[in-house]
């Protein structure tokens, strides 16, 4: 069965009624393919997940967790920690504080990346870090810090390309030892961050469609990778607006490799590689 | 009258690719959409490496971009590639779908349901089954399929998986396949 456009406004709209979650403005085709999965996943038709839905609210929670798309990584993308590393971050050097939020941070693997350079660069110190997601559960996994080591061996190679490497000679080579940042368990198969880095993020479940700024501060660096990409035109300007009033003068918003701010907000920005920096 | 032409390949394709793009008009008068699978190291320089002989422009296309005729866009390491309607690319990071993202299976059949018969589907070398379940929904759509000869595929894995779930339209060598595309008029 194929998921129509009224089924999607009708889970829209139920979603709405039983729940505070508006999706109504995430791109149409992404949301229509995750309930298409959740429907195969659970093996049910629509009439009926609509009904659990208004019946059992752990259920919806349940729901919207399947919904939202969860992908991470240690270091994803290095040359986008190439860009941080060698001509973002220094702009910071001299502040007594950073302020970084990581908003949709997912399972927590960005903001750990964080921390590790930030560490490196000896401005650890005077970071703040604020991670949010809409889904408390990978949010839990974030505040754990344990990752599957087998599956992650790309961890490995990207904290060499941005950690080992010297990024403004990439001959060079520095060697960090793993077990400064994390414990590697080939056994229990994990990765686990140390404490120092688990206990310094503060964690919150956060809605970019409804919640605004939760935190009484202002960003010197907003990251938010492969977010919006599920947001329509519409939500994403939203979105925009929200980064651009709740950034420094001179703050940078980070966007996924393939993200652009696309319409009225573009004018606000000025770009530096991949990232926009706050006119 | 065609509309966009979708590729996909794996293993062995390479190659391939780099003849056809080479080979067309730089008048070509259709957006070729690429999804490859890459070697998960080699994340950057493929597309660079895919420009040098093309004669039309290939890019790695944002989220939201508009499809123009005339340019090669290639899936990004990492993200799978949608087509959606009013001829747009939507970039996602979900969880790949047979061991492979991007996956061809999810953009061809994307690609079909925008183009439906104005699609022109093609498979190349390649080691796995990704594509075969996609070139059906491109068939079933009424799209035109081409499938790589086996016999001249490096990996035939991905082709005979194609050949076996599809009665495709024309099974070419890359020089039939790349005559095919040159015979493509505005």
């Amino acid at each position: 069965m194929q998921v129509s456009d009224q089924d999607l406004i009708y889970f829209i709209n139920t979603l709405k009624n039983v729940s505070k979650y508006d999706f109504s403005e995430y791109s149409d085709k992404s949301l229509k393919r995750r309930l298409q999965k959740i429907l195969e996943d659970y093996n049910l038709d629509l009439t009926s997940l609509i009904t659990n839905m208004r019946l059992d609210k752990a259920f919806v929670e349940k729901v919207v967790k399947e919904i939202t798309v969860n992908t991470t990584e240690l270091f994803r993308d290095p040359p986008v920690w190439h860009l941080l590393r060698s001509r973002i971050l220094p702009r910071f050097k001299n502040n007594k504080t950073i302020n970084i939020w990581h908003a949709g941070c997912s399972t927590g693997q960005e903001v750990y990346s964080m921390m590790i350079l930030l560490n490196e660069m000896e401005m650890l110190d005077k970071a703040k870090l604020f991670a949010t997601d809409l889904n408390v559960d990978v949010l839990d996994a974030a505040k754990q810090g344990i990752y599957k080591y087998r599956f992650n061996l790309s961890y490995l190679d990207n904290f060499d390309k941005v950690i080992k490497q010297n990024p403004l000679n990439f001959e060079e080579y520095i060697d960090v030892p793993y077990e400064k940042y994390f414990d590697i368990d080939k056994v229990k198969d994990t990765i686990t961050m140390k404490k120092f880095l688990t206990e310094k993020p503060i964690f919150r479940k956060h809605d970019l469609v409804t919640d605004g700024n939760i935190f009484f501060a202002k960003f010197d660096l907003i990251l938010c990778r492969n977010v919006i990409i599920y947001f329509n035109y519409s939500l994403q300007n939203k979105v925009f607006e929200l980064f651009h009033s709740n950034l420094y003068p001179k703050g940078l918003l980070l966007l996924g490799m393939h993200e652009t701010i696309l319409g009225p907000w573009a004018n606000k920005f000025e770009r530096l590689g991949q990232a926009y920096v706050k006119k | 009258m065609f509309k966009a032409v979708i590729i996909g390949g794996s293993a062995g394709s390479f190659q391939v690719i780099t003849r056809i793009l080479h080979s067309l008009p730089p008048t070509f008068p259709l957006p070729v959409l690429l999804c490859l699978h890459r070697l998960k190291h080699v994340r950057s320089g493929f597309v660079e490496a895919l420009s040098i002989k093309s004669s039309i422009p290939v890019i790695e296309p944002n989220d939201k971009e508009q499809i123009r005729p005339g340019k090669a866009y290639l899936a990004p390491a990492n993200y799978h590639m949608y087509i959606e309607l009013g001829n747009k690319i939507a970039l996602s990071t979900e969880d790949p779908v047979n061991h492979s993202r991007p996956s061809i299976d999810l953009s061809f059949t994307t690609a079909a349901q925008v183009y439906r018969e104005k699609l022109i589907g093609i498979i190349l070398s390649g080691a796995n089954r990704d594509g075969a379940y996609g070139l059906k929904k491109v068939k079933d759509l009424g799209g035109l399929t081409i499938v790589q000869d086996p016999e001249e595929c490096q990996v035939r894995t991905m082709t005979e998986a194609a050949l076996k779930l599809t009665p495709v339209d024309f099974v070419y060598n890359t020089n039939e396949i790349i005559k095919f595309l040159q015979k493509i008029k505005p």
